[in-house]
């Protein structure tokens, strides 16, 4: 006996004004008998905080009550009956947002972070009495933008240029770093569409000491709202290499960066929580120590690392 | 019309550095469509200009020629005409009407052609036709110092056979002209 | 009745049978009728011989220069432009095929040795996917593994293991693909890709290249298939559409566009720069599914390797992105050139690193450039495809290489191996008009990636194709005569000195000739003569002797004489041997002072060249050019001279055998001309003879003595030297003798030779003298009784030597007899012996014991066939020579009787005999 749902869209993406559609399968090896089959929609924000986060000196650690956004809804699909044996499908369309109700709660994008989790489910119950366990199974929806409140892609993304020298630097260099000196320049999008890539380009104009690597980090940074604080997590969630080894100076290199999908959304500002985007852009050079360490951790600010943070707004664009 | 060049003695290198300048000249390709040869070319560069001449090349072997290859006669069928090629300095005496009209009959050929003389000559007997070119560059013979070049050109139509003797005479090429049918009768 | 022979008169017979002759006025030689061959003139005619010869001689040769080469280069592009107008999926077909056979070259280009060490980092991506399997979804978040961290640990491993662990990873690639595990697949892909991260044994890269992108190549298409699938069925499989192949991104479903996009977002992901962009280079056709003109992300790629600093890596990822733009529909060189021009950047970089370092680099950036050759290569073919002139123009602009305005080259910055390349595609027509700015480009290009010197070579050789069309001839050659006299690297002068060479001659610029030759004779006086130099020493030379076909003209070149001095080996022995034979190319050596350099230069050559390595029956083979040299030495009327110069031939050459036949040939040749000047010089004409009874016993054979002896022989009967020709012919029987001793075995054709040889001797014996006390028979005999005792002997060539000693014995009893000696000196034996009894009586008897003995000779033959042929051959003989007498008849039937049981009654030779002897 098995019963899954499966969503009429092969992404399972859908809008809050669209209709959630899809159909029930069940696998039958007897012929059963329930009262009732029902849809449960669900959605909420799920907010966590975990210790040791930036600027907050006590350790704490705690779950923040959820805030729901779709309040367990049921449908009811069929009222009592039987099903044969074998393959049984029912189809099912159920509308997601009442356009006569008013909803506390935007509908979010669907987003999985490390810290705010906006999640949607589906569950089908075949409710069998007492006597018989319900047949269930849940299924993950993603609920995206509705279409007609997303603005227009923009002609040109917004641009800020960037300069990166050893006296923008605000950490300790290398001795000969700092001595021989290094000009990186280049320009970068701050707003970018979801669907669209992160592009700029940047030169190296000159560097004493050659360049070993230089790398497009896009960061997230998540904010809840715990009490009186605000507690800040930023995390890495994509690394991007646009150069490789000592590159020809003067020469114009790409910046194109596709989001990852999964570990991004629009840029959020709510009450009790947000999410928000930046890129850094870092050049690790050349040297006998950077060997030894990592250099696509751009938090921690190293001797040999020289580094440039914009933020970054993404949104949902049509 | 079938045109079939027969020729032979060159003896190049050995007695003449090449052919006459007036016979190369007239031996275009494309015009002949056999050679017969009766050996003595003596290398192979002569080989393979007269190749260039015309690519159906029959040789027998003179006593001097490199190639071990060629055969001492050779038979080939033109026509209604059946033609043996053999050097010659091997039939004794040396040109002897009776001692060809047997190698002919041996061959059993129409028309047969030898060298090894030097000098043209064109005879009939009982057998059938008896051709010596002479030498294409009028080298000295085992007999004779005093040979003018000369070739023969056999026009074969049917049964009738036009030879065109070509002769360099003080350097003048003179073309001479022999006419002959093959009677049935020796055929039967 | 007794035996005798039947009375011939040869002078009536003769009458009666000649056919009789009359002038013709026309015959079939005479109208120049339409030629299907092109031999304009007789005057070509004359020398087509010999141009065959050299045709077949000249060309291999040069190819050496790589012109050949070139050409076939050529027609390569012009195949590939003719392609234009085939249907696109031909196009792909051949583009597939080219680029196999690119990379089955590339890999034979540079062979690895048995090991090879790559960075722990790529041993590690080498593993297979069970060992790490890790949870794809944030695979990204996992490279903490820094690779630079190791980049100094490498591990040897053997190439096979190796190229083994590649082809394994190309399996479970397939293997995942289809066990729907596409994660998998793709994984194990980048970590393929990333392979190509690793340079620790640069000679193994272009190898590691082919394997790499043949995986890349089956990712791209594995992707490819899986979208157009999603665009031509839908989930449940059920079919949409078909997509044909020029379908358009709007024909393209959402779902199929969605996974396409999925594949560029996981892509996207990889976090290094080189397996990201090879990633994306194998479905780059896939933008296809998205975008009407994909070539804006072809673009983007070109810049996102600008991020690749390695030389070589980047150099091979532009090689993968040009194969993998040839998938697009899209023509577009845009790109091409921006792939070059950021070459170029880079190159630069390379040899400025390289002269501001010393020694140690120098070698491994020329390492490095020799395996990036391949890329710039086929990326400059891939430009100049389907190219027009005008678009040529733009395109070298574009590439910096075209004079502006202002009408210099300053600001052009080219490299030359780029420029190389261009200059081996550029069409002809274009380097012929633009010749000159070439030439200048060329000029201003000097760096360490590829010797000028080579620049203005290939330029020269691909101009000599089409020298008509060659613009301002006269100031390139007086630029390369500038150009040269500045080198002082003889290699250099030599290989721009051959490669403008035909230009040189072409165009009457002879006057620059001795000045060149004498720029060679310094320049060979203060350098070694290499390889390289001789090679192109042998080329010019080639030329010189191609151009001006005249030894007299030859030698009196500047220097000839003493640059030929400082070639050696092959190329000396192969210069020689064409000036032999262009010398003896057109008639008679006639100049003493020709003869003596020809004579030095055949013993140089004798001396130079290992016969043993030459094919004998080449007739380009020295011995015969010397040979040939030999004939065509022309002394005119100084005829003893002439004998001088053959005497220290034989001095010179005495281990080529096939020159002292050569010397015999032309010392009897030599005595005849002497004998038809009738210039009575006896003492000269004996020298002659003397020399050649001195000679012959050195040829190899006894077989070929044999041949010459008889030569000779006949020689000394046309002089009236009776005793002379005694003399060889008593050689030429004892050769006879020893035939047998000859080395190795006898072949059929070489006993027919001699049968046929001993049959001539006959034919000589016509015109001896005889003499009673010897008798008359005496030679005849002798041979008899030698041949007796000869193991090799065949009963079919007794009998033809039976039957020629038996018409020879016929035509000596005959008055007169069938020909004479042409020297009154020499009497004839009808005149000889007229009215001596015995002089037939021996004859006759002589052929008597022959005629006794020809059954049992025909019975020895076991082939019934060949019996009954010879029973007639010997009939024919013996009815020819005797009248019909009862001894006579008595052999005839007897051995017609054996050719009756022999042969079919209807055989055509048999019927004949019978006839003959009025038996039918």
């Amino acid at each position: 006996m098995s019963i899954e749902i499966k969503l009429s869209r092969f992404n399972r993406i859908y809008r809050s004004n669209e209709p959630l559609e899809g159909k029930i399968i069940m696998k039958l090896t007897s012929s059963i008998s329930f009262q009732s089959i029902r849809l449960t929609v669900s959605g909420t924000v799920s907010l966590q905080v975990r210790g040791g986060s930036a600027g907050v000196v006590e350790s704490f650690y705690g779950v923040i009550k959820p805030i729901p956004i779709v309040r367990n809804k049921i449908f009811e699909i069929q009222s009592s009956g039987k099903i044969g044996s074998g393959t049984t499908e029912i189809p099912f369309s159920v509308t997601l947002k009442d356009p006569k109700e008013e909803n506390r709660e935007k509908f979010y994008e669907t987003y999985h972070g490390s810290n705010v989790n906006i999640q949607y489910l589906v569950t089908v119950d075949v409710v069998r009495g007492y006597l018989h366990k319900s047949l269930s199974a849940t299924m993950e929806f993603i609920i995206g933008s509705e279409k007609n409140n997303l603005p227009l892609k923009p002609v040109s993304p917004e641009m800020v240029f960037f300069y990166i020298t050893q006296d923008t630097q605000k950490h300790l260099l290398l001795p000969e770093l700092k001595s021989g000196g290094f000009r990186v320049t280049g320009k970068i999008c701050t707003q970018c569409s979801l669907s669209d890539p992160i592009v700029g380009e940047l030169t190296v104009e000159a560097s004493a000491i050659p360049v070993q690597s230089i790398d497009i980090h896009i960061l997230r940074v998540e904010s809840i709202l715990f009490g009186e604080k605000i507690v800040t997590e930023s995390s890495l969630i994509q690394t991007t290499q646009i150069a490789d080894g000592d590159v020809c100076r003067s020469m114009k290199l790409p910046i194109y960066v596709i989001l990852p999908r999964l570990l991004t959304c629009p840029t959020i500002f709510a009450g009790p929580f947000s999410v928000e985007f930046k890129v850094t852009i870092m050049i690790t050079f050349q040297s006998e120590l950077s060997k030894r360490h990592s250099p696509y951790d751009p938090k921690t600010p190293r001797q040999w690392l020289a580094m440039e943070s914009v933020p970054l707004e993404l949104v949902r664009t049509k | 019309m079938v045109l079939v060049l027969a020729l032979g003695d060159l003896h190049i290198p050995h007695r003449a550095s090449d052919l006459p300048p007036k016979f190369k000249s007239m031996l275009v390709p494309g015009k002949i469509q056999h050679i017969v040869c009766t050996g003595n070319l003596c290398i192979k560069e002569v080989h393979d200009y007269l190749k260039t001449v015309c690519p159906d090349l029959h040789i027998a072997r003179g006593e001097y020629d490199e190639e071990t290859r060629y055969p001492e006669t050779k038979t080939l069928t033109i026509g209604q005409f059946k033609l043996g090629v053999c050097h010659g300095h091997q039939v004794i005496p040396w040109g002897d009407l009776d001692s060809l009209a047997m190698l002919q009959r041996q061959l059993d050929v129409d028309i047969l052609v030898t060298g090894h003389t030097h000098q043209f000559t064109a005879y009939k007997h009982e057998a059938g036709v008896v051709i010596n070119p002479g030498s294409a560059t009028g080298s000295y013979s085992s007999i004779t110092y005093d040979v003018n070049p000369s070739f023969v050109l056999m026009d074969i139509d049917g049964l009738r056979v036009v030879v065109y003797v070509y002769e360099l005479i003080d350097g003048e090429v003179k073309v001479d002209k022999i006419d002959f049918k093959k009677t049935t009768t020796s055929n039967a | 009745m007794g035996l005798e022979f039947r009375r011939r008169d040869y002078r009536a017979e003769e009458q009666s049978h000649s056919l009789p002759r009359v002038p013709a006025e026309s015959h079939p030689l005479s109208a120049p009728a339409p030629r299907p061959c092109p031999s304009p003139s007789p005057s070509t005619c004359q020398v087509s011989l010999l141009d065959d010869g050299k045709d077949d001689f000249f060309d291999p040769l040069r190819s050496v220069n790589g012109k050949m080469e070139l050409s076939a280069n050529i027609l390569q592009h012009e195949d590939i432009k003719s392609d234009k107008t085939v249907p696109k999926e031909i196009y792909a077909q051949s583009q597939q095929k080219e680029w196999n056979s690119f990379t089955k070259i590339l890999m034979q280009r540079f062979p690895v040795s048995k090991t090879i060490s790559i960075s722990l980092v790529a041993s590690k991506d080498m593993k297979g996917s069970k060992a790490n399997e890790k949870s794809s979804k944030d695979s990204h978040l996992e490279e903490l593994d820094d690779p630079q961290k190791f980049a100094e640990d490498v591990k040897v491993i053997s190439q096979r293991e190796y190229v083994s662990r590649l082809l394994e990873l190309k399996d479970e690639i397939k293997l995942a693909w289809h066990a729907d595990d596409r994660v998998t697949s793709l994984r194990l892909s980048i970590k393929v890709a990333r392979l190509l991260m690793d340079t620790t044994t640069v000679q193994f890269y272009p190898n590691l290249f082919v394997l790499a992108t043949d995986i890349m190549d089956l990712l791209g298409d594995l992707v490819w298939n899986r979208i157009k699938k999603r665009a031509e069925f839908n989930e449940d499989g059920r079919f949409i559409c078909y997509l044909p192949d020029n379908f358009e991104a709007a024909d393209i479903c959402y779902d199929a566009k969605e996974t396409c996009n999925n594949w560029f977002c996981k892509i996207g992901s990889v976090r290094e720069l080189l397996p990201r962009i090879y990633l994306e280079l194998s479905m780059l056709h896939c933008w296809r599914f998205l975008l009407d003109h994909p070539m804006d992300s072809l673009q983007r790629l070109v810049m996102m390797i600008r991020g690749i600093a390695d030389p070589l890596v980047s150099a091979y990822c532009r090689l993968y992105l040009v194969r993998c733009a040839q998938r697009l529909p899209q023509r577009d060189t845009g790109y091409l050139i921006h792939c070059i021009n950021d070459l170029k950047v880079q190159l630069l970089r390379l040899i400025s690193a390289r002269e501001s370092t010393s020694g140690n680099f120098s070698g491994n950036s020329i390492l490095l450039l020799s395996l990036i050759e391949p890329t710039i290569e086929y990326i400059i073919k891939c430009l100049f495809k389907d190219l027009n002139q005008m678009e040529i123009r733009s395109m070298l602009e574009a590439l910096g290489m075209r004079r502006n305005q202002s009408d210099s080259f300053e600001n052009c910055s080219c490299i030359s191996i780029i420029l190389h390349h261009i200059l081996k595609e550029l069409p002809l027509g274009f380097l012929c008009s633009n010749s000159f700015e070439m030439l200048h480009l060329i000029e201003c290009t000097d760096d360490f990636s590829f010797e000028q010197c080579l620049n203005y070579k290939l330029l020269g050789f691909r101009l000599c194709e089409r020298i008509p069309e060659v613009s301002n001839v006269d100031l390139i050659v007086e630029k390369i005569v500038q150009v040269i006299s500045s080198y002082n690297c003889l290699d250099a002068y030599l290989k721009v000195v051959d490669a403008y060479l035909d230009i040189i001659f072409e165009n009457q610029f002879e006057t620059y000739l001795n000045g060149i030759l004498d720029g060679i004779f310094h320049g060979a006086q203060e350098d070694e003569i290499g390889e390289n130099e001789l090679a192109s020493l042998q080329s010019i030379f080639l030329k010189l002797l191609t151009h001006f076909a005249n030894i007299e003209k030859i030698l009196a070149l500047n220097h000839f004489i003493d640059i030929l001095d400082v070639m050696y080996g092959s190329s000396r022995n192969t210069i020689n041997m064409h000036i032999l034979s262009v010398a003896t190319r057109n008639g008679c050596v006639q100049d003493p002072t020709v003869i003596e350099v020809l004579f030095e230069i055949s013993q140089a050559l004798c001396d130079g060249v290992d016969f043993l390595n030459i094919r004998k029956d080449d007739y380009q083979h020295p011995a015969h050019l010397i040979s040939r040299f030999v004939y065509m030495v022309d002394y005119g009327p100084e005829v003893e001279q002439h004998l001088t110069f053959l005497t220290e031939c034989r001095a010179a050459f005495g281990s080529m055998s096939v020159l002292q036949e050569t010397l015999i040939h032309s010392s009897n040749n030599l005595a005849v001309k002497s004998i038809r000047d009738g210039n009575n010089n006896i003492n000269f004409i004996k020298s002659c003879l003397a020399f050649n009874e001195v000679t012959i016993p050195s040829i190899h054979t006894h077989r070929r003595q044999l041949n010459l002896y008889l030569e000779t022989a006949e020689v000394a009967l046309l002089g009236g030297f009776v005793s002379h020709s005694d003399v060889l012919i008593d050689a030429a029987v004892n050769c006879l003798r020893n035939v047998e001793a000859d080395d190795g075995l006898l072949v059929p054709g070489d006993v027919d030779g001699i049968t046929s040889l001993i049959c001539k001797l006959c034919g000589i014996m016509v015109m001896v003298p005889g003499s009673l006390e010897q008798g008359v028979a005496c030679i005849p005999k002798l041979v008899l009784s030698i041949l007796d005792s000869q193991s090799w002997m065949l009963p079919r060539l007794k009998i033809k030597v039976s039957c020629a000693i038996i018409s020879l014995s016929a035509g000596l009893t005959q008055n007169p007899l069938p020909y004479h000696a042409s020297s009154s000196e020499v009497m004839g034996n009808d005149k000889l012996f007229f009215g001596v009894p015995a002089y037939p009586q021996e004859l006759l008897s002589f052929s008597a014991v022959i005629l006794q003995k020809i059954v049992n000779i025909v019975l020895e033959e076991s082939s019934m066939a060949v019996r009954g042929k010879l029973a007639l051959e010997a009939c024919n003989s013996i009815a020819s020579s005797f009248t019909m007498s009862d001894e006579m008849l008595g052999v005839s039937s007897k051995l017609l009787e054996i050719a009756k049981s022999c042969l079919s009654a209807d055989d055509k030779y048999l019927r004949l005999t019978l006839k003959l002897l009025h038996m039918e």
